[in-house]
């Protein structure tokens, strides 16, 4: 299904830089300085032991880890450069290189806007099931990490029901966004190994990764534990640093970068600890205090300047970026939701985002629109266009055609219009139909087709079915890991 | 007989896959088969352009195809001109239509594609071009007897030339029914200057052939 992977840089765009090269070095060495001085608290006894095991000066009383300076960088240059984040079809295989882009949902929202009543009710698991099947259906979208927690299944193993739920309905890469706990990571890794024949070939082949949050500010948390257990099986996890701009970060765009910053090497130390040389990404989605109420949104423009910050650091420390990101406060996929996901996305690409997620939730990340997410793909469509930049040749600036049509004529009867006119944009729910003819067919808005558009791919698209004695030994897993993981 | 045949689907077929060399190599194998230059064009070069016209309003083909297609059958026409000349062979065609750009208005892209599709559905048409002057609309709706007259702007500034070509019409006598399209062009202005309005090229022969009674 999908498409060849879309290139940034292709024909030598330049990427965006939000901040001089001094500045970025200038929150690399304050964040030394903070892990150095102030040091980082580690909740995970295991990464405290990491730690203090590697020269670090650790309280276990106060959980506080003062870490070196010098075994951070040594930590940050052991993180592979480029890696494949593989799936369990190995046609959607990603390949992180730094020139390529790519888009991933997000979790967990709790609510979702029916398909068929445009009613918001509680998540099921048949909507993490839909909207897998969508993801595997849409050519422009790579992983798959599930929109919404579904109620209905046992609150503690939430996440494995997911994850089945996931491979049995999207052959491309999977992403957990909400594993918290040792005992999940090691369910989870086990039903990937399933998956793909062993953990000796899930380590060549992570079909999972693991979003793993820290906590600001300046907190590694129990999360940490499952994170270890990613990295132990070669499986990436994404070392996400969600600094609340005003809260629970300083409330200037430097301060709340400085300090997710710190955050992200300081995990990435534990991590190279645990696995030397293991997979890792950088991973931001920074939010924004309304300051008027309170409030906390994703989508406001110093919470994006912070991602585009995010973005050079993990640049500055040549590792992959997944950006959580286009985000809205919208209620409905709505001109707002628009607007606020497009700049959001489009500044992190800009950057030089190998990844973002987002698509599909309203609401800060926490309703799931099928409707908005055909539209954040179709987005990510025109994005991924303009991103590739152009070629600049002697096929592309062709002398011999301008001359030969002339004053006044047109190229649309030329070969090499022709040869050509296939690289165009297309749309795939964006009208741009005459006012008679889009008013013959209903007057119908983007959301409409959409809707039309994700009924009609639930309709028709069937994933290849897992194999029957794979299935059945993930259900046994799933059943192992209620039992196994803590209530 | 075979061979006439095999000729007329290499014409079909190379209009209808883009072929620009084969189409013209088969055009003058027709003419030096025997094969009559009207033959050629209706039972083969039409045939393929028919074929690319519904391919681009089922949104199976693209506009930049339709014209290269369009472009192909016109450098073949006039391989097969002077022999059609010299037979005094005519075309069969549904009506005439009259068919150009008001004075004032150069845009002719739209127009050149309704035409397309007009010839493609059996028209004969007499493209009298862009920023054409009021009066060759009348002129040449009088020597063709034209069925049906066709007049495009794309600029609000243009769009009132449209009346003075019907009032023209009229005046002069043609009785005509006019076809008003482009960008600047709505239905009720259509109604309101006494035409019919044809918002794009894929519905400008359903149009024409309901102007004529002939159905849709």
């Amino acid at each position: 299904m999908a498409k060849e992977p879309m290139k940034i840089g292709q024909f030598g765009m330049r990427r965006f830089e939000v901040m001089e090269p001094k500045n970025a070095e200038a929150i690399h060495v304050n964040s030394l300085k903070l892990l150095e001085t102030m040091g980082i608290k580690v909740i995970s006894g295991e990464g405290r032991r990491l730690l203090k095991d590697a020269g670090a000066e650790v309280d276990d009383k106060t959980k506080i880890a003062k870490i070196p300076g010098d075994l951070v960088k040594e930590s940050m240059k052991k993180c592979p450069q480029e890696f494949t984040m593989a799936a369990r079809n190995p046609k959607n295989d990603i390949l992180l290189d730094g020139k390529h882009c790519y888009t991933c949902t997000d979790g967990v929202g709790l609510s979702t806007i029916d398909l068929e009543t445009g009613e918001r009710r509680g998540s099921t698991l048949k909507d993490v099931a839909d909207s897998a099947k969508i993801v595997d259906y849409l050519p422009m979208m790579h992983m798959y990490n599930p929109l919404v927690t579904p109620l209905e299944v046992p609150k503690h193993a939430h996440t494995i029901h997911e994850f089945l739920a996931s491979l049995e309905n999207c052959e491309k890469h999977f992403t957990t966004g909400s594993t918290y706990q040792r005992e999940e990571a090691i369910c989870e890794i086990k039903m990937a190994a399933a998956v793909v024949g062993g953990m000796k070939e899930l380590k060549q082949r992570p079909i999972i990764s693991n979003l793993t949050c820290t906590t600001s500010p300046m907190v590694l948390g129990k999360t940490t534990d499952a994170a270890i257990e990613f990295s132990r099986a070669g499986c990436p996890p994404l070392l996400m640093a969600m600094p609340l701009i005003g809260a629970t970060a300083p409330m200037t765009v430097a301060g709340a970068t400085l300090l997710g910053n710190a955050q992200v090497i300081a995990l990435a130390t534990v991590l190279q600890l645990a696995a030397p040389g293991s997979p890792l990404c950088y991973s931001t989605e920074p939010m924004a205090m309304d300051v008027q109420s309170g409030l906390f949104e994703g989508l406001f423009p110093a919470a994006n300047m912070v991602r585009a910050a995010h973005v050079q650091m993990a640049k500055y420390y040549k590792i992959p970026i997944f950006v959580g990101g286009w985000g809205t406060c919208s209620k409905a996929p709505d001109v707002q939701s628009g607007y606020e996901k497009a700049f959001s996305a489009f500044i992190a690409y800009l950057s030089g985002a190998d990844m973002t997620s987002g698509p599909g939730l309203l609401e800060n990340w926490t309703v799931l629109s099928f409707e908005q997410l055909i539209i954040d793909h179709e987005m990510f469509t025109m994005m991924a266009d303009m991103l590739k930049g152009f070629p600049v040749n002697d096929d592309s600036m062709p002398l011999d055609v301008i001359m030969k049509v002339g004053h006044e004529g047109h190229y649309m009867g030329e070969k090499h219009t022709l040869d050509h006119f296939r690289q165009m944009w297309q749309p795939m729910v964006t009208d741009g139909q005459t006012y008679k003819v889009w008013k013959a067919a209903g007057s119908k808005n983007a959301v409409e087709h959409a809707k039309d558009k994700a009924k009609e791919i639930l309709k028709t698209h069937t994933p290849e079915p897992l194999a029957t004695d794979v299935k059945k030994d993930l259900v046994v897993l799933v059943a192992e890991g209620e039992r196994s993981i803590p209530h | 007989m075979a061979d006439k045949q095999s000729i007329l689907m290499e014409l079909e077929n190379g209009i209808k896959n883009l072929q620009q060399e084969a189409t013209v190599e088969a055009t003058k194998r027709a003419l030096e088969a025997g094969v009559s230059p009207v033959e050629a064009i209706e039972q083969g070069l039409a045939k393929g352009i028919r074929v690319v016209g519904e391919k681009y309003e089922k949104k199976e083909m693209f506009v930049v195809e339709l014209i290269y297609a369009a472009s192909i059958m016109e450098e073949a026409i006039k391989i097969l001109e002077p022999e059609m000349k010299k037979s005094k062979e005519k075309r069969h065609s549904i009506a005439t239509v009259v068919l150009g750009t008001v004075s004032g208005d150069i845009h002719d892209i739209g127009k050149n594609l309704v035409r397309i599709m007009l010839e493609a559905g059996g028209f004969e048409v007499h493209d009298i071009g862009k920023d054409a002057p009021t009066e060759n609309f009348v002129s040449t709706a009088k020597e063709t007897s034209a069925g049906i007259v066709g007049a495009s702007s794309l600029m609000t500034t243009t769009v009132e030339v449209q009346k003075e070509v019907i009032d023209a019409l009229r005046t002069a006598g043609v009785n005509a029914p006019v076809m008003v399209g482009g960008a600047a062009v709505s239905e009720e202005w259509a109604k309101e200057i006494g035409a019919t309005y044809s918002s794009d090229a894929g519905s400008a022969v359903t149009t024409a052939k309901g102007l004529l009674g002939k159905g849709g």
